[in-house]
């Protein structure tokens, strides 16, 4: 029986593209965190889908549990958001593509949820904590909207090479 | 049987989410009160830290090339402007040198060893940031080794950002100033009113609007005026005295007369941060 090589890629490029996350935030910061904007980069979410919509990867829900928990412990310091919440969208996407047929299109919409559903649980967590106070309206113009535009375009920068990634290897 | 099965899995759910929010309450816990994270989330934290050193380094470099291709196109006025500046620095220098040494001897003579205002620096690289809007925070690559601890003051190359709030042994989580966690800690500090008494105070919140850090808690009624700096007090006991957190841009009066708010404009840009200074106090 052939082992598929998804099983060392998967969780190889879904580090990287978590480490991606915090560099990119460091790097761009000086656009990424203004005073009117807030941009929250979500490419390991877009690896998830990705990887999900177009690969087979053995136990993805344990594997993004385990890097939800790294994303708790090396970014935030307050474990078991990310390692409750990365679940839960591999959950969600699973579930609502059994609905639709994978096109460009498509995914691009199921993305746009995910990331939708993901920063206002990743909000409603985080005011729970105590760690922000902002209102609603606040959240979603200087958070929700940059957030959305950001994650649309790495999805379309990167959806072609990730597909083909994808459908290579498994 | 269905029944059964969906029975079985609303169990799973709730356990799992109990786990969930029982890991948030320990780890803001953790964060609050005891000096350093359990050691599960240490051993982890420096894993994971030497990975992302793999993917930050390249990164950074990458920055730092595109940062120098538009440092070039304006080299030619900014030398002309810095050979000026040079030369009063150099006599700056040695008036600084001979204060300093003159500051050494009185306090020799005074038998005063230490004061507020003493401190070690450790330089540390900031690895990346925490891409989230509701929490300003950086990792930067010293941690335990190199000495720092857990609530140490962090200064950016022009003024106070932030203070450390997790170390692990190679690796530790920075809060920036600009942070809207309510149960952040918060700093002490002090100004000087036109009539040149101290006014005491703390460093309450951050508009993020305006980019602006909001001083609570005022002491005095003394009038301020606009432009005065603001340094940390050195009260509390870990931070200390004379770091530079930013200029006054404008008092707001409460009800009582007394100045409720000092708003002040931050020295540090806590959007461009890549080496940063941990100041351990000396004593």
């Amino acid at each position: 029986m052939r082992i598929s090589k998804m099983r060392y890629f998967f969780p190889i490029g879904a580090f990287l593209f978590l480490f991606l996350d915090g560099s990119l935030s460091h790097l761009l910061s000086q656009s990424f965190f203004t005073t009117t904007v807030a941009v929250e980069s979500r490419l390991i979410l877009l690896w998830s889908v990705m990887a999900i919509c177009y690969g087979q990867v053995d136990h993805v829900f344990i594997w993004s549990a385990i890097i939800g928990l790294f994303f708790d412990l090396f970014f935030t310091g307050v474990l078991g958001i990310f390692t409750l919440l990365l679940p839960f969208m591999v959950y969600l996407t699973r579930n609502v593509l059994t609905f639709f047929n994978r096109s460009f299109i498509v995914v691009l919409l199921i993305y746009l949820i995910d990331i939708t559903v993901l920063t206002t649980l990743f909000y409603w967590a985080n005011a729970l904590i105590g760690f922000t106070s902002v209102s609603g309206v606040t959240f979603i113009g200087r958070t929700l909207g940059p957030t959305l535009a950001y994650n649309l375009a790495t999805y379309v920068v990167l959806y072609w090479p990730l597909k083909l990634f994808f459908e290579k290897f498994s | 049987m269905q029944k059964f099965s969906f029975n079985k899995r609303l169990v799973i759910t709730m356990i799992i989410l109990i786990i969930g929010f029982l890991l948030i309450a320990l780890s803001i816990s953790v964060r609050n009160n005891r000096k350093a994270p359990s050691f599960v989330q240490q051993v982890g934290n420096d894993a994971v830290g030497i990975v992302d050193r793999v993917v930050g380094v390249p990164m950074n470099s990458l920055g730092h090339a595109t940062d120098s291709v538009k440092g070039l196109y304006n080299t030619y006025t900014e030398n002309k402007k810095l050979k000026k500046q040079v030369d009063t620095i150099a006599t700056q220098k040695v008036e600084n040198q001979t204060l300093k040494d003159e500051n050494k001897h009185l306090k020799q003579q005074l038998k005063l060893n230490e004061t507020l205002s003493s401190y070690s620096k450790i330089n540390a690289v900031v690895l990346s940031r925490t891409p989230s809007s509701w929490q300003d925070q950086l990792v930067i690559n010293k941690g335990t080794a190199a000495g720092v601890k857990k609530n140490d003051p962090v200064l950016s190359r022009k003024g106070l950002a932030g203070r450390v709030t997790e170390v692990n042994k190679t690796n530790s989580k920075v809060e920036l100033l600009s942070t809207s966690n309510g149960s952040a800690n918060r700093f002490a500090v002090r100004l000087k009113s036109k009539e040149g008494t101290v006014i005491n105070g703390l460093i309450t919140g951050y508009n993020t609007s305006k980019n602006q850090l909001i001083m609570g808690q005022i002491t005095s009624k003394a009038k301020i005026a606009k432009g005065e700096k603001i340094i940390t007090s050195g009260m509390g006991g870990i931070t200390p005295q004379g770091l530079l957190i930013g200029k006054v841009v404008r008092a707001a009066n409460g009800n009582d007369g007394l100045p409720a708010k000092i708003y002040i404009e931050p020295a540090a840009d806590f959007n461009d941060l890549d080496v940063v200074t941990v100041a351990r106090r000396a004593d």
